[in-house]
C-alpha cells in the first residue's frame, strides 16, 4: 500500500514537468504512432490537464486494484481449503451462508480502505501537483472508478474460489484473469467497437465521458452490477450445497 | 432417547459409492463404535452427519432434528475431532481455542476456563504458535477444540493416531468422564482394541455398508486373536484339527499359526501341552477378521 502511495505522488509529481513545457511535451506524444497512443490510451487532447494526466495513469491503477480485488476473492474461501482449515471452520455452528457472508464483508473492508487511502493520496496529490483548479466531481467520480473495477473483480474471484476445487496458488488465477480482461481492454482501444466494451470492465467506465458529463455511463454501470450480482449469487447457491472433501 | 438416526442414508461421489442404505441408531449416553477398514465409508458417513458433505438419499437426525435443516442449531452441540487436525498455522494455541470457542453461545469465561484445564490435563502449551507444534500436539488442539463448549455429542473420526500410549490412555480416561456427565459418544477407528476398550455397543462398516451392529460384549466374545507358535519339536497337525474357534491353521516344521475365536481358556490348556520356544498372541486387523468371520 505505501508503494501504491508513493507511485501515485512520483506520477503526479510528473504533471509539472509535463505541463510546463506543453509544446515539447505534445511534440513528444505526437511522435508516437496514432496505434501506440491509443493501446496506451493516451489522449493528446486531455492529457495536459491534471484530470485527464491523473486518468492516464487511472488505466494502470485499476490494473493493480483488479489483481488485488482478484487475489481478495480469490483467496479468501480457497485458503480455507488449501490450509485444509475448512473441516474446522464447518463443523462450528455457524451456516455456510454466514461463513460466506462474513468473509465477503473482510473482503469489502479491505477493498473500501484500500479505496479510501486511494482517495485520499490522489486528492492530496492532485492539489499538490496541479496548475490550475479541477472539477472535483469529475475528479472524484474518476477515483470512484477504482471501487468499481475492484467490486467486479471480487466476485469474479469469489466465483473462481468456489468453482475450481483446488486453487493451489491465487496468483494463477488472479493474474491471467486480470490480464486477459485488461489486453481485451487495449484490444478494444484498437478495433474502437462499441459493443466490445461491454466484454471488459476496463471498459467500463471512460475518463473522458466522465469528465464531460460528470456521470457515468448508465449501460456499463448496469452491466458491471449484473455481472457482480451474477457472480454472487451463483458463489452462494453453489458454497451452500457443495461437497467439502475431506483434508489429504 | 435416539441421539443420532439415519435412515437409508447414502452417499455417492459421482459415480463411486461412499455410503450405501446407511441405518445407524446411537442412544443417549452410549460410547458407540463405528468400526471398519480404511475406506469402508466411516468419515464419509461422519462427514454426512456434520454437514461437510451431501447425502445423495437419504436422512438423518441428531438430537431428533434434521441435519441439513437444523445443521448449525444441532453443530451447538457438537464436538468433533477428524483424525487429520490441520488449524491456522500462524495462531497461538491460546487463540486459535479462544477463536473456537467464540461460536458457541456459552459464557466466554467459561470456555477459557475449560480451556484451560483441559490444557493442563493434557499438558499441551496453551501459548506456543500453532506452526511449532508436533502432530500429537496439534491432535491435542484437537481435542480441547472439540470438548471446550461441553457438547452433549462428541463425534470422534479415528481420533487417536499421532497420540502416545500415555496420552491415549489420558483421552479415552476423559471421554468416560464426559460420558459419565451423560455425553453420547461416537467414536470410529479401524482399530478393534481401541473399540473394545471404550465402548458400549459398535457398528461394524465395510464397502460403504454396515454389516453388523451388536454390544460389545458379544463382539469381545467373538474376537479373533492370531497364535503364533514355534516349538522345539515338530507338531502333529492333528492336534490342532477339529478344535472349535480355530482357522487358518498353517502348520511348518516348527512354527504353528492360526486364527482363534472362542475362549483363550481352553486354547491355552492345549499350548501349555507343547514345548513352546515362543509364544505371540496378536490381535488379527480387521481385514482378518471381516475375511474370516464376516464375509
Amino acid at each position: 500500500m505505501v508503494v501504491f502511495v508513493v507511485g501515485i505522488f512520483g506520477y503526479m509529481s510528473l504533471f509539472t514537468a509535463f505541463s510546463h513545457d506543453v509544446s515539447a511535451s505534445m511534440k513528444l506524444l505526437h511522435g508516437f504512432p496514432p496505434t501506440v497512443r491509443a493501446l496506451l490510451g493516451i489522449r493528446i487532447g486531455s492529457f495536459f490537464t491534471i484530470l485527464g494526466f491523473f486518468g492516464y495513469m487511472l488505466t494502470y491503477l485499476w490494473l493493480i486494484g483488479g489483481i488485488q480485488a482478484m487475489n481478495l476473492g480469490t483467496g479468501i474461501l480457497s485458503k480455507e481449503i488449501s490450509g485444509k482449515t475448512a473441516d474446522f471452520l464447518l463443523s462450528k455452528p455457524i451456516s455456510r451462508f454466514k461463513v460466506l457472508t462474513s468473509k465477503l464483508a473482510a473482503a469489502l473492508t479491505i477493498i473500501i480502505a484500500t479505496n479510501i487511502i486511494f482517495v485520499t493520496a490522489s486528492y492530496i496529490s492532485a492539489e499538490a501537483f496541479k496548475t490550475k483548479d479541477f472539477n472535483i466531481n469529475v475528479f472524484l467520480l474518476s477515483c470512484l472508478t477504482m471501487l468499481f473495477i475492484q467490486l467486479f473483480f471480487l466476485g469474479v474471484g469469489f466465483l473462481v474460489s468456489i468453482l475450481v476445487p483446488k486453487i493451489k496458488s491465487v496468483l494463477a488465477y488472479s493474474l491471467p484473469i486480470v490480464f486477459g480482461f485488461f489486453i481485451i481492454g487495449m484490444l478494444d482501444s484498437l478495433i474502437g467497437a462499441e459493443n466490445a466494451r461491454y466484454l471488459t470492465p476496463f471498459k467500463y467506465f471512460d475518463v473522458g465521458y466522465i469528465a464531460i458529463h460528470t456521470a457515468y455511463e448508465w449501460r456499463f454501470l448496469l452491466t458491471e452490477t449484473a455481472v457482480v450480482v451474477i457472480c454472487l449469487v451463483v458463489s452462494y447457491l453453489v458454497y451452500t450445497r457443495k461437497d467439502i472433501q475431506a483434508p489429504a | 432417547m435416539k441421539i443420532i438416526e439415519t435412515k437409508k442414508l447414502t452417499k455417492y461421489y459421482g459415480k463411486s459409492l461412499g455410503i450405501k442404505n446407511v441405518d445407524l441408531v446411537v442412544e443417549q449416553g452410549e460410547i458407540f463404535g463405528f468400526i471398519g477398514p480404511n475406506g469402508a465409508g466411516k468419515s464419509t458417513t461422519i462427514r454426512t452427519l456434520l454437514g461437510l458433505i451431501y447425502p445423495t438419499s437419504g436422512s438423518a437426525t441428531i438430537f431428533g432434528k434434521d441435519i441439513l435443516k437444523f445443521g448449525s442449531e444441532i453443530k451447538e452441540e457438537i464436538g468433533y475431532l477428524p483424525s487429520e487436525v490441520f488449524y491456522y498455522d500462524n495462531m497461538k494455541v491460546i487463540d486459535l481455542l479462544k477463536y473456537s470457542g467464540s461460536f458457541y453461545k456459552k459464557d466466554s469465561k467459561l470456555i477459557t476456563k475449560r480451556i484451560k484445564e483441559l490444557a493442563s490435563y493434557l499438558d499441551l502449551d496453551l501459548k506456543k504458535k500453532i506452526d511449532d507444534l508436533s502432530y500429537g500436539n496439534k491432535k491435542k488442539v484437537g481435542i480441547i477444540q472439540g470438548l471446550l463448549h461441553e457438547p452433549k455429542l462428541i463425534i470422534l473420526d479415528e481420533p487417536t493416531g499421532g497420540l502416545d500410549p500415555l496420552m491415549q490412555q489420558r483421552f479415552f480416561d476423559l471421554l468416560r468422564e464426559e460420558n459419565k456427565k451423560g455425553v453420547t459418544i461416537l467414536f470410529s477407528s479401524h482399530i478393534l482394541n481401541e473399540v473394545q476398550k471404550l465402548c458400549d455397543r459398535v457398528a461394524i462398516i465395510k464397502d460403504g455398508k454396515i454389516i453388523k451392529v451388536e454390544k460389545i460384549s458379544n463382539l469381545a466374545e467373538n474376537t479373533h486373536k492370531r497364535f503364533r507358535l514355534e516349538t522345539a519339536v515338530k507338531v502333529d497337525k492333528s492336534r490342532f484339527t477339529g478344535i472349535k474357534g480355530i482357522t487358518d491353521l498353517v502348520i511348518t516344521d516348527n512354527s504353528i499359526n492360526f486364527l482363534f475365536r472362542g475362549r483363550i481358556n481352553e486354547i491355552t490348556k492345549i499350548i501349555a501341552s507343547l514345548n513352546l520356544t515362543n509364544i505371540l498372541v496378536e490381535e488379527p486387523d480387521l481385514e482378518e477378521i471381516f475375511m474370516h468371520y464376516y464375509v
